[in-house]
C-alpha cells in the first residue's frame, strides 16, 4: 500500500475526511499513478486530470479541540488560510510596533520572534501543519488535540 | 476570488437554559464596508506616497490594509465553541 493511500484511509479512520472525501482522494491518486481504480465506476474517476493540487490542498482548517476532566470543553477550527494570512500580515508591521508585540509576548512566556519570519517560512510552516497532531492528555483527565484536516 | 464573510451565527445558552441566538447578516454591511476601505486606502496610499518621499523606510501602509482585508476575508468557515458549566457559546462565521 503506498504512502500517501495509507495516509488517506489513516485519515478516513481517524475522522478527520468523509468517506466521500476518502474515495475520490483514491481515485485522484489511482489517475496520478496511471492506474485503474478498482471497480472503477463507469463515470470514471472523480477528479479528471492532475489530482496534485487536491492532495496539496487536503486540509483546509485547523482544530483545536479542549475536553476538560469538569465536563467543559471547546472546540475551535481555524481556516488554514487564516493562519497563513496571519502569519503574512506580521512582515508588514512597522518595526516599532513589532518590537513592542515581539516584548509583550517574551513577557509572557513566548519568546517568538515575528521580525525573522520570512514569506517561505510561512509556506513551509502552514505545509508542515498538515502533518501536524498535537495530542496531550494531562494527569488530571484534561485532553488538547490541535490537528489539520 | 476572497470573499467577506457573509453571515454571523452567534449562540449563546447560559445556565438557565434561556438560549439566544444571533444571525447576523454581516453581507448587508457589505457597501458600507466598501465604501469605508476605498476611503481607508485613499488615505493609505496618500501617506506611503508621502512616507517614500520622505525617504522613511517604512512605506507599506496599503499593503497591510489590503492583506488586512484579505485576512477578515479568510475567517469565513471559522467555528469556536465554548461549553462551560455555566453558559455555552457557539460561533460560526460563513
Amino acid at each position: 500500500m503506498s504512502e500517501d493511500r495509507s495516509r488517506i484511509l489513516n485519515m478516513l479512520a481517524e475522522g478527520k475526511i468523509s468517506a466521500e472525501e476518502a474515495e475520490r482522494l483514491l481515485d485522484a491518486l489511482d489517475a496520478r499513478a496511471g492506474a485503474p481504480a478498482p471497480e472503477a465506476a463507469p463515470a470514471g474517476p472523480a477528479v479528471k486530470g492532475d489530482p496534485s493540487p487536491l492532495l496539496e490542498a487536503l486540509p483546509k482548517f485547523l482544530y483545536v479541540k479542549v475536553i476538560a476532566a469538569n465536563g467543559d470543553n471547546v472546540d475551535v477550527k481555524i481556516p488554514i488560510a487564516l493562519v497563513r494570512s496571519g502569519l503574512k500580515l506580521t512582515s508588514l508591521i512597522p518595526s516599532q510596533a513589532m518590537d513592542e508585540i515581539n516584548q509583550s509576548m517574551s513577557e509572557h512566556g513566548m519568546s517568538f520572534d515575528f521580525t525573522n519570519f520570512k514569506p517561505e517560512d510561512i509556506d513551509e510552516l502552514v505545509a508542515a501543519l498538515r502533518e501536524m497532531e498535537i495530542k496531550v492528555d494531562s494527569s488530571n483527565g484534561d485532553t488538547v488535540r490541535v490537528y489539520a484536516a | 476570488m476572497r470573499i467577506p464573510p457573509a453571515i454571523l451565527d452567534l449562540e449563546i445558552t447560559p445556565e438557565d437554559g434561556h438560549r439566544v441566538r444571533v444571525w447576523l447578516p454581516l453581507f448587508l454591511m457589505w457597501p458600507l464596508g466598501l465604501s469605508l476601505v476605498i476611503l481607508a486606502l485613499v488615505f493609505t496610499i496618500l501617506a506611503d506616497v508621502v512616507l517614500l518621499l520622505l525617504g522613511r523606510r517604512y512605506h507599506r501602509y496599503t499593503l497591510l490594509l489590503v492583506r488586512s482585508l484579505g485576512a477578515l476575508c479568510d475567517t469565513r468557515g471559522m467555528v469556536i465553541r465554548v461549553n462551560d458549566r455555566k453558559a455555552a457559546v457557539n460561533m460560526t462565521v460563513q
